[in-house]
């Protein structure tokens, strides 16, 4: 009976403890962040701004950061067309990392990775995401789920002193792990409402509602054919689900555009284009065959550069060399030369499978030309021994 | 029952010594075996201290506090003039290159370099994990590239400083003597900080010292000098 008063006494002290422990502001308790504000300095909102500004000024001098003025000015200028009078708050970097991603930190920082510009057909899709991640900054969501993590650490830390004083610490664990997963579904609560953001944004800028659901259809496709084997943290915390797509269909549905809805195809191309190979590239080094053929299939759709895309669908078949990979790989390079704007490296590409498959005069036709048109390739003496070995 | 209020005993006594582990300061400087005390007035350069202040709530969440770190800067900032200003130096605030964004990025790599090599000296020197073929020596170094401070700051030496505060919430005091009455213990602030002395000729680490003080606070004049004389203790200018 003292023990059990005793253990009464205990939960008491922890409920006051946590009570006390919670601070300013619950979850949800957020207003919208307006043009030009800036939390004040002895909030904890500050704080976030103060450990993510650490962030950005590394991420300014990164190697990672791609620094091409006309790309960088596209983007923000895209932003600053969804965003309004947000517009000075949000600072773009363009990420050349293959992954699909935007992300926004609480202060404004946004970041754009490559692997989003390779996957958007056009500036509408763009527009979709950015505005999502826009919407992300204006409802506070970083503070809103700092908050959450904290209230619920403390409450974690409650249960797990309790269980310990009853002498089932097991118990302990399965509610850490409760709490873990409401402190996810709380995220994905915040991704919901930022989707709806995006929406509202691009339609109110123009764009066509048609456009937002298909980016996440093509992420959809692509996570089939990985059989949902790629570890993303991105898929983790923004699940390209059937119902989101569905939600988006939905409300594009119900959406009568104010006038001419718009995709920006061509402005997106000519910003984008000439970083595709690059991109293209780094989507080849992650090995995943299933997902980058998508990425090819509606790159050739769309018809732009069929020349470039040619040769990375041969270099898909090279790489992965499953059974008549290498007959598919021939055939993709020779319709990216026939298209008369194929990038230099595919003659060399197209000697390396024909010396593979042991037909020398053709190989050596391919090398002679690769060493016709790059005469001061880095590599032209390893050619040059292809050759000799070839005679 | 009184095995079971011996047990009872020893859990607490457990759990209290947790709170109270270490109450004591840890300083262990490091220098280049080729160091001697420069005979002339040197000329070093304070590059932009690295703190931050940090609230540990009851669950064990870190806070990062804007108030109390804008405070910390402006109180370690003094107090390193002060100690510097004692001994035979002269010290120059750094000053970024304005106007020139490729000379800025030059210093801004450098700057993330010494942050690098730093975390490298505290990881491989001073911690368990020892590079063999250091074999205990403290050859360290940024390597030549940093003359390009050394022409846009004229100094001899850079004095970089990285201080890491977390003070334990009253929530989480609360929590921390609690627990220790149940047995378990609870780790509550501690004051971390690094110093190190950067020869502008060669890129050599001539000096580190590192700082570890569970009852630091930098949020007042005070005790922030006390910090900031503890850390620069045997600074050999």
């Amino acid at each position: 009976m003292r023990r059990a008063a005793g253990f009464v006494r205990l939960l008491l002290a922890f409920t006051l403890l946590v009570g006390c422990a919670t601070p300013r502001g619950a979850p949800g308790a957020v207003t919208d962040l307006k043009p030009g504000e800036r939390p004040a300095l002895d909030s904890d909102e500050a704080g976030l701004w103060m450990a993510v500004t650490r962030v950005e000024t590394s991420l300014k001098t990164s190697g990672h950061v791609v620094a091409d003025p006309a790309l960088n000015t596209y983007v923000q200028g895209v932003v600053c067309r969804l965003a309004g009078p947000h517009c000075d708050d949000i600072r773009v970097y363009i990420v050349q990392t293959p992954h699909f991603n935007a992300t926004m930190a609480p202060n404004g920082m946004l970041q754009v990775w490559t692997g989003l510009l390779l996957r958007a057909d056009n500036e509408a899709q763009l527009a979709y995401v950015l505005g999502h991640e826009i919407g992300h900054y204006q409802r506070r969501h970083t503070l809103q789920a700092f908050r959450d993590v904290r209230a619920k650490a403390n409450a974690t830390l409650f249960f797990a002193a309790l269980t310990a004083a009853a002498g089932v610490g097991y118990v302990g664990s399965l509610v850490q792990l409760a709490v873990l997963s409401s402190v996810f579904a709380f995220s994905r609560d915040n991704e919901r409402e930022a989707d709806e953001v995006g929406f509202e944004l691009m339609v109110r800028a123009g764009y066509d509602p048609q456009e937002a659901a298909k980016i996440w259809e093509g992420l959809l496709a692509e996570r089939k054919a990985m059989k949902d084997s790629d570890p993303s943290i991105f898929f983790a915390t923004h699940p390209p689900t059937d119902e989101r797509v569905a939600t988006l269909k939905a409300l594009a549905a119900k959406t009568v555009p104010a006038g001419e809805p718009e995709l920006g195809r061509e402005r997106f191309l000519a910003a984008t284009l000439p970083f595709r190979a690059v991109m293209l590239r780094d989507e080849m080094r992650l090995r995943r065959a299933a997902a980058t053929q998508l990425v090819i299939d509606r790159l050739l759709a769309s018809g732009a550069g069929p020349g470039e895309i040619q040769f990375f669908q041969g270099e898909l078949y090279r790489i992965r060399g499953d059974t008549g990979d290498d007959a598919k790989a021939i055939r993709a390079y020779e319709t990216a030369v026939a298209s008369g704007a194929a990038p230099p490296e595919t003659s060399r590409s197209l000697g390396l499978v024909l010396m593979k498959t042991k037909e020398n005069v053709r190989a050596r036709a391919a090398f002679a030309r690769y060493l016709e048109l790059q005469p001061n390739a880095q590599d032209r003496e390893m050619i040059r021994e292809y050759l000799r070995r070839l005679d | 029952m009184d095995d079971r209020r011996r047990w009872c005993i020893r859990l607490i006594a457990t759990g209290l010594a947790g709170i109270l582990v270490s109450g004591c300061v840890q300083t262990t400087a490091s220098r280049t075996e080729v160091w001697q005390r420069i005979p002339t007035t040197a000329r070093v350069v304070l590059m932009t201290p690295d703190i931050e202040l940090s609230e540990l709530t009851a669950g064990g969440v870190l806070e990062p506090k804007a108030d109390w770190t804008e405070r910390a800067k402006i109180h370690v900032v003094e107090a390193l003039s002060g100690v510097i200003g004692a001994k035979n130096a002269n010290l120059v605030p750094y000053r970024a290159p304005e106007n020139d964004p490729a000379r800025e990025h030059e210093h801004n790599q450098l700057i993330k370099l010494h942050d690098t090599v730093g975390r490298s000296v505290l990881v491989h020197h001073y911690g368990q994990l020892k590079l063999p073929n250091k074999d205990g020596k403290f050859d360290w170094t940024l390597g030549t590239d940093v003359r390009v401070l050394r022409e846009d700051v004229e100094a001899d030496y850079a004095l970089f400083v990285f201080m890491r505060d977390t003070y334990a919430s009253a929530g989480r005091k609360a929590a921390m003597v609690g627990l220790a009455i149940i047995g378990v213990g609870l780790p509550g602030g501690v004051q971390f900080g690094f110093a190190s002395l950067v020869d502008l000729k060669t890129g050599d680490l001539v000096w580190f010292n590192r700082l570890v003080d569970p009852q630091g606070d930098l949020r007042d004049p005070g005790p922030a000098r006390s910090a900031v004389t503890k850390l620069l203790a045997d600074l050999p200018l």
